[in-house]
């Protein structure tokens, strides 16, 4: 092939302008590295062509370079996207796409914060009104626990007297047995009669429960006859009863009476006695 | 970037392949109302060719690695890029939607922009050269060139042989050689 003719075939411009097909740009690949004249003819015709581009220009708005500038920081700092070769995929919103896209990560985020935040409300809500009845449930114990150490305190403090006494060598032991018409032969008390001060103590050892509206009656017998020495409870535990303070008997008894204790002792409801 | 600095084919394109935004703001400042031209006078819409103009610096920008410098002239390639990209929003069913259903509209629009700007697309540029060929070329040319058909299609629409096509169009490619000479 003559390469003049070749060149003024209208291939160059047709490969320039990008309307040669697959096989006339090849060939034409093949020719321009052979023949350096090619590729100097089709410089001139680029150049012509440029020149005359350069010529005719519209000035597009200004907003697009400020807008170009930052989608192409954007696209540098998001490396990996692969460049393609071809020249098919529109690329054209880039900036608009990544703005949107940055605007719905957002959104997303703030989405999945008020869910977690929500999720958290139940959780320590929950957390609380269970803790909160515990602290009751705690509260009312340690009322509870109060209560029963101050009785255990009162108990102890019972319990600190009545050895007390029994240590103290000024006092003087009446035991008193069941008497021998007693209505319950098992009973037993014990009168702690203090030599110097006169006061009496009582400590049942075994009686029955009285039943309601009587109550137990202590007596001293003074010269024969008995004296009212006052009326007791039943107490638990090793409690002793302070009664009436008696300067002289030979004896003490106890009969069951009527609330509040009788003037004359019931005969017939003695149940325990003893001799000083 | 100051107007003092002005940079050799070669530098530009080295700067770009090493991913220098100055430089990519050199070649914006130098080159982009050109191929805003050449691509109002392709799409015939002011919104589009904002939009086609930001996808082609884009793309250079992208694909600027695969510039070979010995294939031809930086200008050339980057002309390449704007008339693909034209042609592909063109044929773009949402552009041929808009079309169909404004089409008044659009073209005022055109018709509004060139008057405030003093520039009838039809009388700069390529088409400035290609409207003085005789009608038989001027018709292939602006279906190859303007729209992008294949001469197989082109055979097609006119109704006349491949091989009158492809020799129309070279006849018509040398005249144009001629006239930006």
């Amino acid at each position: 092939m003559n390469i003049q003719e070749y060149i003024s075939s209208g291939i160059i411009e047709s490969y320039v302008l990008g309307l040669a097909d697959e096989a006339e740009r090849a060939e034409y690949e093949r020719m321009a590295a052979i023949h350096p004249e090619i590729r100097e003819a089709q410089n001139a015709f680029e150049l012509s062509l440029e020149a005359a581009a350069l010529q005719n220009t519209i000035v597009p708005p200004v907003h697009i370079k400020s807008k170009l500038l930052s989608a192409i920081d954007m696209d540098e700092q998001q490396p990996g996207t692969p460049v393609q070769p071809g020249y098919k995929e529109p690329v054209r919103p880039h900036a608009k796409v990544v703005k949107r896209d940055f605007t719905r990560l957002i959104a997303a985020a703030a989405v999945i914060l008020l869910l977690m935040s929500t999720a958290l409300n139940f959780y320590f809500f929950s957390r609380y009104r269970e803790y909160n009845e515990k602290y009751v449930a705690l509260i009312q114990q340690q009322t509870e626990l109060a209560t029963h150490n101050q009785i255990l305190q009162t108990r102890l403090l019972e319990y600190e007297r009545a050895v007390e006494m029994m240590k103290d060598p000024n006092m003087y032991v009446v035991k008193m047995p069941a008497a021998p018409n007693s209505p319950d032969s098992t009973s037993a008390t014990t009168v702690y009669w203090d030599t110097r001060t006169k006061d009496v103590y009582l400590a049942v050892n075994r009686l029955p429960e009285p039943a309601a509206g009587q109550q137990y009656q202590l007596w001293a017998i003074v010269d024969g006859k008995p004296v009212d020495a006052g009326v007791f409870e039943m107490r638990e535990g090793a409690g002793m009863s302070k009664m009436k303070n008696i300067p002289k008997a030979e004896a003490f008894a106890v009969t069951l009476e009527k609330k509040g204790g009788s003037a004359v002792p019931s005969l017939d409801k003695l149940y325990v006695m003893g001799r000083i | 970037m100051g107007t003092s600095t002005t940079y050799t084919e070669n530098e530009l394109v080295s700067l770009l392949k090493s991913r220098d935004s100055r430089a990519f703001g050199y070649l914006y400042d130098n080159y982009s109302a050109s191929l805003y031209a050449v691509i109002a006078q392709l799409v015939d819409d002011m919104e589009i060719a904002n939009d086609v103009l930001q996808e082609v610096f884009i793309n250079i920008w992208r694909k600027i690695e695969s510039y070979d410098p010995v294939k031809g002239r930086l200008f050339t390639w980057m002309l390449n890029i704007a008339r693909n990209a034209s042609i592909d929003t063109l044929r773009s069913k949402s552009f041929q939607n808009t079309q169909k259903n404004q089409p008044l509209q659009e073209k005022n629009e055109w018709i509004e922009r060139g008057k405030t700007t003093s520039v009838d697309i039809d009388s700069i540029g390529l088409k400035k050269v290609v409207n003085r060929l005789k009608k038989e070329y001027r018709v292939l040319i602006d279906l190859a060139y303007f729209r992008g058909y294949t001469h197989e299609e082109i055979a097609e629409i006119e109704n006349i042989p491949l091989g009158t096509v492809k020799t129309r169009i070279r006849s018509a490619l040398i005249q144009l050689r001629d006239y930006l000479k």
